[in-house]
Formats: structure tokens, C-alpha cells, sequence
């Protein structure tokens, strides 16, 4: 890379470019750079309700407050639980999706039209439809069951704190494998087919042409889109919001919905602040691993 | 086509085939289902909706709950006090007009940073697209607080400014880096013909690059819509439920308010996005795979 200077074009190019960079550059600079560092601010005072003023400078304080407190870890696992579910299942539900899809079969446009309705539907909209669908007295889900004979009666899934977090995790996934299935799917098009093929000559079974060639190929796919996924986890906010409110009791309350309670329903922005600060550093913990955990078993 | 795919599928055994078909019957049901629940939930009056199971082929369908949502029609069927009959057309109008100017914003601005990325990197242009990728990690939600507290400022709150603004955090980054990749894909030698014909940068760039890159920006431009008329956080907080999905929400905790109408208000805020997804089907799906595995 000692050229990259070279790379770069005449002097006036250069500075044509960048005068094509800068209202964008300027507008994130403001809206997004700006913020976080206000964010990182608010994290260390004990800002006032009314947040006009950044109030005394408490170092720590904030966060020493939030190691401490047993409703912030209860959160945390929760987060941690539906993320697991949330990326493997994504994933996973994705992957057999996008190569059921790739198969030869009557109807497979229309396939490929139904896979993409989840993803364009807005994640609010996915917790209300899921909400009501897993609805204890009208739901459709409780319907199913029973007439598959599965239960005798309904059962309200979303006010049971045994089966509130899996819903959700369930409702989420729904629309997150559509997204991770078209990927995968675009990934697998560009399989070509002639490796196959070769493969199921030389004796190749399934299982070994999709361990040894389909996986592979699909491994910078398969990294995007997990590390999509991860992000979309901890971030979740919509469905949850939308399904049960962080209810019944804790059980569901991810650390996006006690950020929501902190800045907007206790109005303490401080601690709000730095919730959000640590929900930022686990999210990019947490693509970041996924990177180097492909990226290391590459390198074997 | 259908008789290809029949000819090919021979080479398969029966097992397959039927394992194959089985695993679409499964696929199906999945996707199916939970909008199937939602639209026939839209059509059925609530006396239907008690009914347990839950009439999944309904004897009999209505349009009340669509009327009462589009013209507040409630015609005494039990919708209550709400004014959501009165609320709903107006909100779609809001949510249309703020997915619509960050559209034309965003794919100017964008637009052009893209190309300059693309075709004049600079000192710092790397840097810049690395720090553009790496905002997806920024929550949110994160950097909220700041825009609540600057909008109450400067008086914002509650109009449409306020989205338009602050979706920028989101939609910003990811028009830029798909037209990016867009225009890394477009072959140079039609600019470097129109350079020797005399033609300036920014001439070439209007007059040539922007038609031939209509595709990618149908795209980007689907993709912004898609997010800005998705987007519940900022328009919770930053507004009094001027788009659709914080409307959405507050039917939601209203008591006297029934499922069925809401499920027919929920269909109508589905329909802009995936009927546009639909029709750009192969332009959106392009855009979002190209760049993967950069």
C-alpha cells in the first residue's frame, strides 16, 4: 500500500471529489458524530428532566449506578437470550429458505415475491401482527394449535413469562430470515452449478457438497449477514414495544426498552445516557466478534 | 419456463421432488400465515373474531373495518370513541411526505458523494466510507437523547423537520453505500469519452452518469423510502404520532379499540412498502446484494 497516493487522481480531482463528499460529510458530521459525543457527555453528569443544562460532572457515577443494579443484568440477560435466539434462528431459517428457493420447482417466482414480504414490512407493524396473532383469546396461532389438536384450549402466550420471550424471538425472526434468505439467495445464484455437479460425479453426497462447497461459498454472505443480524438484536426496540412493552413483569425487557424507561419515562437522561453508551460498545463487541470469529477459522 | 423447470426436475428422484415440494408447502405456511391471520382478521366483524378457533376461511366477509379506518365510518360497530377514522388518511399523507423529501434529499446528497467516492477519491476518502459503514453500529436509539433536547430548542418537535432531520442518521449512510458500490460497478469508459470531448466534471456527471445510473438510484431511493416510512423510535419520541407506525402503536393502548379495525389499518400501512418492493423487485434485491462480502 506505500502507493496508494498514487492511486489519487490530479490535484484538481481531488478536490472536485471532495466537494462532492461534503454536504454529506458536513450533515453526519453534525447529526451523528455530534450526538455521540453528547451521548458520551450526558453518560458522565446527572443531567436534569429538562436537559437544558449538562448539570454537575459526576465522573463514573452513572455507570457504577448501573453495574450495580440487579434491573440492568436482569436486562441484560434477557437481551443476551433473545440475540442467541434471534441471530442462530435468523440465520439458520434463512439459509434453509434460501436454498429451498434455489431448487428447481413449479411456483418458484411467486416464492421468491412471498419471501421479500416480511422484510418490507415495517418492524412496528411485525410486533402488532405477531402480538395479535399470539393473542390469548383471538389469535391465530392458538387457532392452529387447536385445530391440529396440539391444545385443548387457548393459551396466552404473551402474558405467560415462560413463553413471552420465544414469541417475540419468533416474531422478530420472521421478518429478520426473509432479510438473511435474500442475501443468501443472491449468494447461492451465483453458485456455479458445474461444482455441484462435478461433486455429485465423484460420489459427493448432500451433506458433503453442502459442507464442502455450498458453506464455503457462501461464507462472505454468511458473515454480512450475521453480523446484520447481531446488530438487529441488541437494537431491537420495535417489536418488543410493539408485543409486550418489556411485560410480563421483566421478562421481556431487553436493554433498548429500559433505555426508552430511563431517558423518556423516568426522564433521567444521564443514566440514560449511559445505558446507551453500553448498549453502543456491546453491539460493536459483539459485529466485531463475528468478524474476526469467521475471518480466524478462515485462516485454518 | 414451466416445462423447463418440468424436463430439468426429471433428472431428480421422486423422493426429491417430493421433499422439495413439501419444504415450499412449510415455506408457505410460515410466511402465510401470520398475514393471512392479519387479513382475514381485517375482514370479519368482531362477533366473527370471538369465535373460537379463530374462522381462518371466514363464512362471510366485510368492508366496515377498512371504512372505518379510511372515512371513520363506525357506523355503530363497536370502534368506540376513538378518532382514528379521522386520524389515519391524514397520517399516511405525513409519513408520504417525509419518506418523499428524504428520497429527493438523500439521493442528491448521496448521490454526489457517491460519485465523488466512486470516480475523484481524495486524501481521506477511505476513511470517510469505512466511518460510513461503521454508523449501521450506532443505535439509534443511543443518540437520541442529544436530537430531543436540540429539537426542544430550536422548536422542531412534533413536525414533520423533525424526522426529515434526524432519519438522516440512518438513511444517509446506507444510500451513500449502495450507490457507492453502484457506481464502482459502472464502466469509466463513457466519462473518459466525454472528457476528451471537452465536457467538464460536472457536466459529464449530470448529462451522462445520472441517466445511466437511474437503476441504482431507483434503487437507493426505494430502500430510503422503505426506512423512513418504517421507522417508529425517532417518530415516538420526536413527534405526537405524525407518521403511521406511532399511530399504529397508540390504536394499540386505546381500549375501546378492536383488533379488527386495527388489523385493517395495520394492511393499509403494509401496502406503500410492499407493493413498491414488489415492483422493484430485482433493482432493490441487486442493490442490497452488491456490496456484500466487501
Amino acid at each position: 500500500m506505500a502507493g496508494a497516493a498514487d492511486l489519487l487522481g490530479p490535484k484538481a480531482d481531488r478536490a472536485f471529489g471532495l466537494k462532492l463528499v461534503a454536504p454529506a460529510m458536513i450533515i453526519l458530521i453534525v447529526l451523528l458524530a455530534l450526538p455521540t459525543l453528547l451521548t458520551l457527555v450526558y453518560s458522565l453528569h446527572d443531567v436534569p428532566a429538562s436537559g437544558s443544562s449538562f448539570g454537575p460532572f459526576v465522573g463514573l457515577e452513572n455507570f457504577t449506578i448501573i453495574f450495580s443494579s440487579p434491573v440492568f443484568w436482569r436486562s441484560a440477560q434477557v437481551t443476551l437470550t433473545f440475540s442467541v435466539g434471534f441471530v442462530i434462528l435468523s440465520t439458520v431459517i434463512g439459509l434453509a429458505m434460501a436454498m429451498l428457493l434455489n431448487q428447481r420447482f413449479i411456483g418458484r417466482g411467486l416464492a421468491r415475491a412471498l419471501l421479500i414480504i416480511p422484510w418490507a414490512t415495517p418492524w412496528l407493524v411485525i410486533g402488532i401482527l405477531w402480538k395479535w396473532f399470539a393473542d390469548g383469546s383471538v389469535g391465530g396461532l392458538n387457532a392452529v394449535l387447536m385445530m391440529l389438536g396440539l391444545t385443548s384450549d387457548y393459551h396466552p402466550f404473551l402474558s405467560d413469562p415462560n413463553t413471552a420471550l420465544p414469541i417475540t424471538v419468533l416474531a422478530a425472526v420472521w421478518r429478520q430470515a426473509s432479510f438473511a434468505g435474500i442475501l443468501l439467495l443472491a449468494g447461492l445464484q451465483t453458485l456455479p452449478e458445474e461444482l455441484n455437479e462435478a461433486a455429485q460425479l465423484d460420489g459427493a453426497n448432500w451433506w458433503q457438497r453442502f459442507s464442502n462447497i455450498t458453506l464455503p461459498w457462501l461464507r462472505p454472505v454468511l458473515i454480512t449477514v450475521t453480523v446484520f443480524n447481531v446488530i438487529y438484536a441488541f437494537l431491537q426496540f420495535d417489536v418488543v414495544f410493539a408485543m409486550t412493552q418489556g411485560g410480563p413483569g421483566d421478562t421481556t425487557q431487553v436493554l433498548s426498552i429500559l433505555i426508552y424507561r430511563q431517558l423518556f419515562v423516568n426522564t433521567n437522561i444521564g443514566l440514560g445516557s449511559a445505558l446507551a453508551v453500553i448498549l453502543g460498545v456491546v453491539a460493536l463487541i459483539g459485529g466485531l466478534t463475528i468478524v474476526r470469529l469467521f475471518y480466524r477459522r478462515e485462516m485454518h | 419456463m414451466a416445462s423447463s423447470a418440468f424436463e430439468r426436475g426429471r433428472r431428480r428422484s421422486l423422493a426429491t421432488s417430493v421433499a422439495i415440494y413439501l419444504g415450499v408447502l412449510v415455506f408457505a405456511i410460515w410466511i402465510l400465515l401470520p398475514v393471512w391471520y392479519l387479513v382475514v382478521s381485517s375482514l370479519i366483524t368482531p362477533s366473527q373474531l370471538g369465535v373460537k378457533p379463530f374462522p381462518l376461511v371466514p363464512s362471510s366477509v366485510t368492508l366496515d373495518n377498512y371504512a372505518a379506518v379510511l372515512f371513520g365510518n363506525t357506523g355503530g360497530k363497536g370502534i368506540g370513541s376513538t378518532d382514528m377514522g379521522t386520524r389515519l388518511v391524514p397520517t399516511i399523507g405525513q409519513s408520504l411526505l417525509v419518506s418523499s423529501i428524504l428520497v429527493v434529499l438523500n439521493l442528491c446528497i448521496a448521490g454526489a458523494a457517491a460519485y465523488g467516492l466512486s470516480r475523484y477519491p481524495f486524501r481521506g476518502a477511505r476513511v470517510f466510507e469505512l466511518s460510513v459503514i461503521a454508523t449501521r453500529i450506532v443505535p439509534a436509539i443511543a443518540i437520541i437523547g442529544p436530537f430531543f433536547v436540540a429539537f426542544r430548542v430550536i422548536g422542531v418537535l412534533n413536525t414533520p423537520w423533525a424526522l426529515v432531520i434526524s432519519y438522516n442518521v440512518f438513511t444517509l449512510p446506507l444510500a451513500i453505500m449502495i450507490l457507492k458500490n453502484y457506481f464502482d460497478q459502472l464502466p469509466r469508459e463513457i466519462e473518459e469519452a466525454a472528457k476528451i470531448d471537452g465536457a467538464t466534471r460536472l457536466q459529464t456527471l449530470w448529462i451522462i452518469i445520472v441517466p445511466i445510473a437511474r437503476p441504482g438510484l431507483v434503487a437507493a431511493g426505494v430502500l430510503i423510502f422503505l426506512e423512513a416510512w418504517s421507522e417508529f423510535f425517532y417518530a415516538l419520541v420526536l413527534t405526537n404520532q405524525l407518521t403511521v407506525p406511532p399511530l399504529l402503536a397508540g390504536f394499540q393502548s386505546v381500549q375501546q379499540f378492536n383488533w379488527n379495525a386495527l388489523a385493517a389499518a395495520t394492511v393499509m400501512s403494509m401496502l406503500p412498502p410492499t407493493v413498491l418492493v414488489l415492483i422493484f423487485q430485482r433493482h432493490v434485491v441487486g442493490a442490497l446484494t452488491a456490496g456484500v462480502g466487501k
